[in-house]
């Protein structure tokens, strides 16, 4: 693909500074974009070029509306938000307690209202914005011991879809990535005590049709198409990147 | 509305596995049954069974069985597609021949019976068609290429007749078993690098603690047969202990 597709266009990208995250302003970065990487600490690391961090917790309302008027006196305009800030809990409901329940929907998908509610009116200034939610694999099939996340990604399954019928009629797209396994810090904590990626390569060979994992990368590179005008048709859809994981039936490993 | 001791039923591949188990649970609920195959009548069937030597992929052998049918019930209330074969190959490797037989019973037989039989169930006030679809429609087996699609088939045309149909009366709904232990499942453990390893690992990938059997399918049938399921039609209803609710990268199995 060319470079410099997303020239001139201003980006927000939310959870910017995570794993996924870090994929995606690097190549919006390589395509030209201004990009505001939104997250709660800068962490470590450099910022690629035109690529600029800011302070940003999205369940608060307040955070959220300021960057937003941030973001309006520097661009005047918002073309593109990319909703990927996210916390996963790693147990049952049982021992979920509420405030751990109603914290990791804060985050997911409180979270990806606000940033979407407050970013409207900017992209409404742009020639045809576009918004990104993070969705999962995870919200169409389970992990097990990961039930509130799994609830807030068919959440946002559903919100992507809802929001896609409201804004199309103004040139707004809505779109969610549905991501499988991507080796990020995030899918690291998921592993846990098994054992890290390297160990588990041989594992995840056999089990993917792809016979690898996925990188921030490939995560990246559909982003970007769907955050420019090639996708200018797509809209409201679901869509699944996941080394073809979900299109093989489960295997008895003999 | 029919009590089931009033219905007559006709299952198609019914000398054994899951058609069997069909024909014995309708049996046990007072159904009038026959039952159909490319073999003789099974020494062990019950006496009551009444049994046709039919190939459901012989159109010449299916109408006579319908005549047959019209002459000695004139009704015919419930059809079971499960006649079904499998050939385990890449498309690459598949022959015109393979293409001619998977089809022709998987399909094409599928077809027949459904165009031949429903009349008789219309002319009665309706019935309810119960094809055995599979979870492999839906996400592939590696190397079951022609199998996979012809299951997908099933499900499109379980679809249309539901939609096509259902002003006469007609219920159609497709079974889709995930592994269901029949002599087979057994042998393919046996010729695992290490069968009990395998077939733990196979254990814990169902949910509900024990794998499927061919009464698990049957119980199904006879619910989409009776009138309690007198609004269901045109769906692919799973019954898999779980297996396609979860995904199959669990690190804790690794
Ligand atoms: N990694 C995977 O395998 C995978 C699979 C499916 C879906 N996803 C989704 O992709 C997205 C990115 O995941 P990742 O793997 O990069 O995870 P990550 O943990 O590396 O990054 C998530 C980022 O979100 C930020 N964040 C958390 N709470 C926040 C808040 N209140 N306000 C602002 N930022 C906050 C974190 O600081 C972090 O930088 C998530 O929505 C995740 O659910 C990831």
């Amino acid at each position: 693909m060319s470079n410099n597709q997303l020239e001139g266009k201003i980006a927000l990208i939310t959870g910017g500074r995570g794993g996924i995250g870090r994929g995606i302003c690097e190549r919006f970065s390589t395509e030209g974009a201004t990009v505001y990487a939104a997250d709660l600490a800068k962490g470590e690391g450099e910022m690629p070029s035109r690529v600029q961090y800011e302070s940003l917790d999205v369940t608060s309302e307040s955070n959220v509306h300021s960057l937003m008027a941030k973001i309006e006196s520097e661009q005047g305009k918002l073309d593109i938000v990319v909703n990927t800030a996210a916390i996963e809990i790693e147990k049952t409901i049982e021992d979920t307690s509420l405030q751990e329940w109603n914290n990791i929907f804060s985050i997911n998908v409180t979270g990806t209202f606000l940033v979407s509610k407050y970013a409207i009116p900017l992209l409404r200034k742009a020639d045809g914005g576009s918004i990104v939610n993070f969705g999962s694999y995870d919200g169409f099939i389970a992990d097990p011991g990961l039930s509130a996340y799994c609830a807030t990604k068919g959440a946002i399954h559903a919100l992507t879809k809802a929001m896609a019928c409201d804004y199309g009629p103004e040139g707004i797209r809505v779109n969610a990535i549905c991501p499988g396994y991507i080796d990020t810090p995030m899918l690291q904590s998921f592993f846990g005590e098994s054992g890290d990626i390297e160990s588990l390569k041989e594992e995840v060979r056999n089990i993917h049709p792809i016979r690898r994992y996925g990188t921030p990368k490939d995560i990246a590179g559909l982003v970007a198409w769907l955050s420019g005008s090639e996708a200018g048709y797509a809209t409201g859809q679901l869509w699944v990147l996941d080394g073809g994981l979900s299109a093989q039936a489960q295997q008895m490993r003999l | 509305m029919k009590n089931n001791e009033n219905k007559v039923a006709l299952v198609t591949g019914g000398a054994k596995g899951i058609g069997r188990a069909v024909v014995e649970r309708f049996r046990e609920e007072g159904m009038t049954v026959l039952a159909c195959g490319r073999s003789a009548r099974p020494a062990d069937l019950d006496k009551a069974i009444d049994w046709h030597c039919v190939d459901v992929a012989n159109l010449e052998a299916v109408e006579a069985l319908r005549d047959a049918i019209k002459k000695k019930y004139d009704q015919l209330d419930v059809l079971v597609n499960n006649a079904g074969i499998q050939i385990e190959k890449t498309v690459l490797d598949s022959t015109d021949e393979d293409w001619d037989l998977l089809m022709g019973v998987n399909a094409k037989g599928v077809f027949y019976c459904c165009r031949s039989f429903m009349p008789l169930m219309i002319a009665n006030g309706g019935g309810s068609i119960i094809n055995i679809g599979s979870i492999s429609a839906r996400a592939a087996d590696p190397e079951m290429a022609l199998y996979n699609a012809s299951k997908a088939f099933v499900h499109g045309l379980t679809r249309s007749i539901a939609v096509d149909h259902g002003k006469q009366g007609i219920r159609c709904n497709a079974i889709c078993p995930g592994w269901i232990l029949t002599g087979l499942a057994d042998a393919a453990f046996e010729l695992a690098s290490d069968p009990v390893a395998a077939k733990k690992d196979a254990l814990a990938r169902h949910y509900i603690g024990r794998f499927g059997q061919p009464r698990d399918v049957a119980n199904m049938a006879l619910w989409l047969a009776s009138d309690d399921a007198s609004y269901a039609t045109g769906q692919m209803f799973t019954v898999d202990g779980g297996l396609t609710a979860a995904s199959p990268v669990n690190p804790g199995l690794f």
